[in-house]
């Protein structure tokens, strides 16, 4: 792909972002981003779907929309999404524009991750025997401590 | 101009110390084909330039242009001409910045350039949004300039640039801190962000005795433009006991907020010794043993 039609090819999915909004009853919701800076993500996961919202930068909104329509469209797996590293990503988007903008280029990716891992550790507390509410009350402080 | 806009009020008439450093965007529009005139953008988003600019005006990213690739520092001197060299700019050439986010990155961009000591710079009061709002156009052309024959000095970082011993010397005698950061920043409610390795830091808060003054409370939000020099006294003096004699550091997390500050500071209310510290957070917060207060 030559850099103008990388370029248009962001700028489409900024402009018509895919599978932007949100998951009712997701297995995970995380956030992701830097007010202060401007670029916000949340990533929805439910039963291997992916869907987000955010503001911010036309790279990291474009990045967030790629990934969506990709995990969605090849169903990728955890695992796989786990094994998608920084240096792939990058390249995708084109080192043009996300070396320049690494943390945009990347918040996406992260958040997904972070998102699939919140999702595979809820199971493996409901295996070890905690119930929905018991996980709920368990990630609340886990969040209140993180603030 | 859509009927709704927000008006400005006269750049002169707004009492600033050097109010010749804002240009209005009617002045832009004015200029638009002056030769002695060159736009640079300077973005936050870095695909912002592409998707449509101010004609005539060319990009200058903070990344790309003006950072070190190696070091966390500036370019040098000579790759520093060469790439206003290359953007046209001759030692007659007026420099005017603009761009997204209230002008946080031209801001930025004008204090790095002051640091190479390069004069006749300008910022377009109210950024992109403004001229956006107004309806002016933007376009897509990347307009090429023939080669400029600017010369500029080795930068000083004596005057205008704070390292973190200097800070912490300031500290020591009870200088003038601002944070220009969130207040939550300010509070070290947040303290790393998912997934933003390179711009996070280990602890949160402040640095001891520093004010809280966000950035943007300098800007007008609805007009995107500087608010007037006794609206910006009421906010850095009367609430926050700042003089304009007083030596004075901002930071904010990387330096490029607190530019933004700094260029209030020093232009438009006429401080005498404000120095941006651009280490800021993500060196502060990062520093064993750094002293930290957090509310």
């Amino acid at each position: 792909m030559d850099r103008e039609t990388r370029l248009a090819w962001l700028v489409d999915h900024y402009q018509r972002p895919r599978h932007k909004g949100a998951l009712a009853d997701a297995d995970a919701r995380v956030p992701g981003g830097n007010p202060g800076c401007g670029d916000i993500i949340t990533l929805y996961v439910k039963d291997g779907t992916v869907s987000w919202e955010g503001t911010g930068c036309t790279l990291s909104q474009a990045s967030a929309s790629i990934l969506a329509e990709r995990v969605n469209r090849e169903h990728t797996s955890f695992e796989d999404i786990l094994a998608i590293t920084p240096e792939t990503w990058m390249d995708l988007l084109g080192r043009e524009f996300a070396d320049a903008r690494p943390q945009c280029a990347l918040l996406a990716l992260g958040t997904l991750k972070a998102a699939v891992k919140t999702v595979e550790m809820n199971r493996t507390l409901k295996a070890a025997g905690h119930t929905d509410e018991q996980i709920k009350e368990l990630r609340c402080a886990i969040d209140s401590l993180e603030a | 101009m859509p009927q709704t806009l927000a008006e400005v009020t006269d750049i002169a008439t707004r009492g600033y110390a050097q109010p010749e450093v804002l240009v209005s965007t009617q002045w832009v529009a004015d200029h638009l084909d002056d030769p002695k005139v060159r736009l640079l953008e300077s973005n936050e988003d870095i695909l912002l330039y592409e998707t449509g600019h101010i004609p005539g005006a060319v990009k200058i990213d903070w990344v790309t242009d003006l950072n070190d690739p190696l070091l966390r520092d500036y370019i040098d001197r000579p790759r520093f001409e060469r790439l206003l060299r290359a953007k046209g700019i001759s030692k007659d050439t007026t420099i005017v910045f603009y761009g997204d986010r209230n002008n946080w990155w031209a801001t930025y961009a004008f204090w790095v350039f002051k640091l190479f000591g390069v004069e006749n710079l300008r910022v377009v009061d109210g950024g992109r949004l403004r001229w956006i709002d107004e309806g002016r156009e933007l376009v897509t052309d990347v307009r090429r300039y023939p080669e400029g024959n600017i010369s500029v000095k080795e930068r000083d970082d004596s005057r205008i640039r704070a390292f973190r011993p200097q800070v912490e010397e300031h500290l020591k005698r009870s200088g003038k801190l601002v944070d220009v950061r969130s207040p939550e920043e300010y509070r070290g409610e947040r303290l790393h962000m998912p997934e933003y390795p390179n711009e996070g830091a280990v602890r949160g808060g402040h640095i001891p005795g520093a004010k809280s003054i966000p950035w943007g409370r300098a800007v007008n939000a609805e007009t995107h433009t500087f608010k007037p020099a006794a609206e910006l006294r009421t906010i850095y003096e009367a609430e926050n006991g700042l003089r304009a004699t007083d030596d004075v550091v901002a930071y904010c997390r990387i330096g490029e907020r607190s530019s933004h500050t700094w260029f209030a500071l020093t232009y438009l209310l006429g401080f005498k010794n404000v120095r941006n510290y651009d280490g800021s957070w993500t060196e502060w917060g990062n520093t064993v043993r750094a002293p930290i207060e957090k509310p």
